[in-house]
């Protein structure tokens, strides 16, 4: 019995490795419009890891011939890879989904700045480091998803109501570390001052429905149960919840809906995406062709209709469900702040008894 | 240093060199420790992590040593419907990496999961079960972790001599007195060896810990390294974890010093005591359980998910080739370098108990570790950063550093089963150390040598923060594509990747399910 049993999976995984002879290197593209191959590469590290980019980086070898070589990591291996190589790094382009390791990364001396004029000319001072280090390639708002049968749209209007006695033990969140409440966080200290982000925590963790737990999508779901009102949430994860062609995901946000709420009437919260040129880039000019690249129309377009993100060049035309919320402001923060109040959210969180 | 004052000889030499590999990471952890942090967490949170880890490890050392150990003490001397059945099917669990499990019970547990939504709209209102808990971790880890413990006891029990138990049944003992005073006690440290290795695995755990939203001194490394980016903080945090799994490991060998020989093996059929009725088919729902929890339910769950999920057979593929391949040489280099240093240190057990650290240190930490040698090849040799080949072989030296133990238990156990008069008549009759390891010890134990490579195998399988941190270019393995999945909050498309590492660590598992099942000559089963 073993012995069949056995013999059945190893047939099986012979199989698999049988039914993975080279099937054309994936990044070369084999369309038949694309610019033949130059031989030549940029090597990517990123830390996001999504569809779309995989589609972006398709296209940009397909008309450049210009083939991606990446790595993708999570943030703090990225940057302890990028330490540990010094001067020796392959890296030629680093991506990372968060303003504050971008930063990070930016004062580690790992991004060189480069002057680019076609950058400069598509996405907003706003979306890029004051020092040019790095910019802005997509943003997301850091937002909440509620129930439309139990919260009027009126009652989230700023962050701050989120600590209201409005909403005890109705809002659901995830834990402190996860990286996007951290900036959010940040941004509250920025705008507020460190004592009256202490206060709003606190607000937070005497409204929580539960403990600290499990993702974005989760307490999305978590509301359509009915066990919060409100979750904080980034906006993509409701508008793929929206999309998606499952029933079940259809059912959840049946009755949902987005709040932009702002900081002091600033705007909401939004997070980068950034994208910089390595310090010790080997293949510079392929990879400024890449930066550009990214900040294309077509990348543009991409991020939007395939990761609901907010793009950040001028002029990008969006899918119509992401359109919808395109006229809430951002709140302006500058840049830096991501970074630099992040240790301190880190401490008031855990001073507020946010797990 | 014992090792150092003895007179150097070939296999000492060796050995030493081969514990260098797994050493030199955990030195760069010590270094890496005593650098300044610019921030850090606050005593609070530190001894919160502490105190869930402390508690964590505590439940999965009970429920792996009272669930493996009664599957164990059931399958091995028990006559009962399916027994031979449950004999291999009780390791089948080992397969699936504990993210896995974590994946399967959050999602089916979850307050909009399949199970909670049916019970609110059966009854009203939301049942307490919920898998995001301590509790919740504790039973996943149980369910992942206690074929270690099936595996070491049922070897122990089979391979016990009769005629011990013999002697004890005619000097009036019953059969459970017998069991209590004689097999039990002879059988302790490979219980102890078990759920060393389930603790071990439970304090070094990070992907279903953090999944479940679980936070202990591991995750608090993570959460050290991510939000204060302060590598020598995330290795301060980890120095707790090495002193644990030291104690853990003394407690171990202390237990298995105290056994001694357990007397002449004399081979012959083990009577089993026959369950009839209600108790055989109590016995034989108490293992089909383990087998639903611990391997059906959750991944029957992910099954369903994927179905509804998108996947990328090219990407799997290529996935499932690269882990097979580091797989297979990380568990021959591994098992090789775990070989010379148990030959080499036959008579030291502090050195291979020092090298067993590795094991429960956290990923992240070991990655940590191992980035600092690897920094130093990068910057004399600027070349090898972009080599495809020196990234592969540091990953594979990384997962020889963190999963030196896995080899070193069965290697040492096995050797010791051969003792030193084979060796030492081999001597005699002319061969030197190194011929006599080679013609002799290691024939007799390359049964121990194989169920090294398929744990270790299992193991890189799973591994993560290592892969992740030293991979070259466009290296992905099964357990990165699942974890990226997951962190992207991509269920249905976490559970290709995942269900492909079970496919491919099964014939890993079903072979050395059949090595332990033979490990008694002359045993059908």
């Amino acid at each position: 019995m073993i012995k069949c049993l056995s013999a059945a999976a190893v047939v099986a995984s012979a199989l698999l490795v049988a039914g993975c002879q080279p099937e054309g290197s994936g990044t070369t593209g084999a369309q038949a419009d694309c610019v033949p191959s130059t031989g030549g590469s940029v090597n990517l590290y990123t830390a996001r890891h999504y569809a779309s980019d995989d589609a972006i980086y398709a296209a940009f070898t397909c008309s450049t011939g210009i083939a991606v070589r990446k790595i993708e990591f999570r943030a703090p291996e990225l940057l302890a890879r990028l330490q540990a190589e010094g001067s020796a790094s392959p890296a030629d382009v680093v991506v990372i989904a968060d303003a504050g390791a971008m930063d990070e990364a930016a004062n580690a001396g790992f991004l060189v700045p480069f002057d680019d004029a076609t950058i400069d000319g598509r996405i907003p001072e706003q979306w890029r480091d004051p020092q040019g280090r790095w910019f802005g390639i997509a943003r997301r708002a850091r937002i909440v998803a509620y129930d439309t049968r139990r919260v009027q749209p009126g009652e989230i209007d700023d962050y701050a109501d989120l600590a209201s006695p409005r909403f005890h033990g109705q809002v659901c969140t995830q834990t402190s570390d996860a990286v996007y409440n951290l900036t959010l966080l940040s941004a509250l200290i920025d705008r507020w001052g460190s004592e009256r982000a202490l206060e709003w925590a606190h607000g937070v963790v005497a409204n929580m429905a539960r403990p600290p737990q499990g993702s974005d999508t989760d307490q999305i779901k978590a509301v359509a149960a009915g066990q919060c009102q409100v979750a904080i949430t980034n906006h993509y994860y409701f508008l793929r919840l929206a999309e998606s062609e499952d029933a079940a995901d259809q059912a959840v946000v049946e009755h949902l809906a987005l709040a932009f709420p702002q900081i002091d009437g600033r705007g909401s919260h939004f997070n980068l995406s950034g994208a910089g040129l390595a310090a010790n880039a080997p293949n510079r000019e392929n990879a400024i062709r890449f930066l550009e690249f990214l900040t294309g129309p077509q990348s543009q377009t991409t991020f939007a209709t395939m990761t609901n993100e907010f793009p950040t060049a001028t002029g990008t035309e969006l899918p119509a469900d992401l359109e919808a919320y395109s006229h809430h402001p951002a709140d302006p923060l500058p840049l830096a702040s991501y970074a630099e109040h992040r240790a301190e959210a880190q401490r008031i969180f855990e001073q507020a008894g946010w797990r | 240093m014992p090792l150092l004052a003895a007179r150097p000889s070939p296999l000492r030499t060796g050995a030493v060199i081969a514990a260098l590999v797994a050493l030199i990471p955990l030195v760069a952890v010590l270094i890496t420790a005593g650098g300044q942090a610019t921030d850090s967490l606050t005593p609070e949170t530190f001894w919160r992590y502490a105190r869930t880890s402390g508690a964590l490890v505590l439940l999965v050392g009970l429920g792996t040593g009272v669930i493996g150990g009664l599957a164990a003490w059931l399958v091995a001397l028990h006559e009962f419907p399916g027994r031979r059945l449950f004999s291999w099917a009780l390791v089948l669990p080992l397969a699936a990496p504990a993210f896995v499990l974590a994946y399967g019970y959050a999602s089916l547990f979850d307050v909009a999961g399949p199970i909670r939504t049916a019970w609110r709209t059966a009854f009203g209102w939301d049942p307490p079960f919920e898998m995001r808990t301590l509790w919740g971790a504790a039973l996943v880890m149980t369910l992942a972790f206690y074929p270690y413990v099936y595996l070491t006891l049922r070897a122990a029990l089979l391979s016990q001599s009769s005629s011990l138990v013999e002697a004890a049944r005619t000097l009036g003992l019953s059969r459970r007195q017998a069991f209590m005073r004689i097999a039990l006690p002879l059988a302790r440290p490979a219980l102890a060896a078990g759920m060393a290795l389930a603790v071990m695995e439970t304090l070094a755990d990070y992907g279903a810990t953090s999944y479940l939203t679980v936070q202990t001194l591991t995750t608090g490394v993570v959460r050290a390294w991510a939000v204060f980016s302060s590598t020598a903080e995330a290795a301060r945090l980890a120095l707790p974890l090495l002193v644990a799994a030291a104690v853990l490991l003394w407690v171990e060998r202390a237990n298995r010093k105290a056994v001694g020989e357990a007397g002449q093996a004399r081979w012959r059929g083990i009577e089993r005591e026959h369950l009839g009725g209600v108790k055989g088919w109590g016995a034989a729902a108490y293992c089909s359980l383990l087998i639903l929890f611990g391997l059906a339910l959750p991944l029957g769950w992910l099954i369903h998910l994927g179905w509804a999920g998108d996947h990328d057979i090219a990407r799997l593929v290529s996935g499932a080739r690269n882990a097979l391949g580091i797989g297979v040489v990380a568990a021959l280099v591994t098992t090789l370098l775990a070989t010379v240093v148990a030959l080499g240190t036959r008579h030291d057990r502090f050195l291979p108990r020092l090298l067993s650290l590795g094991y429960a240190t956290p990923g992240a930490v070991m990655a940590i570790g191992l980035l600092a040698p690897a920094a130093l090849i990068w910057r004399a040799f600027p070349s090898t950063a972009s080599s495809v080949l020196m990234a592969l072989t540091l990953m594979v030296l990384a997962y020889a550093a963190r999963l030196m133990a896995a080899a070193l238990e069965p290697i040492d156990a096995g050797l010791q089963r051969v003792g030193s008069s084979v060796g030492a008549a081999a001597r005699t009759l002319g061969e030197d150390a190194i011929g006599a390891a080679r013609r002799v010890d290691l024939p007799i134990a390359s049964g121990a040598l194989f169920t090294a490579a398929l744990l270790v195998f299992i193991d890189v399988l799973k591994e993560l923060p290592a892969t992740m941190i030293l991979r070259p270019f466009g290296f992905d393995t099964l357990a990165v594509m699942a974890d990226y999945y997951a962190k992207d909050e991509r269920l249905g498309e976490a559970a290709w990747p995942s269900l492909v590492i079970v496919l491919v660590a099964l014939p890993a598992v079903l072979w050395l399910t059949r090595r332990v099942s033979h490990s008694r000559p002359g045993d059908p089963t």
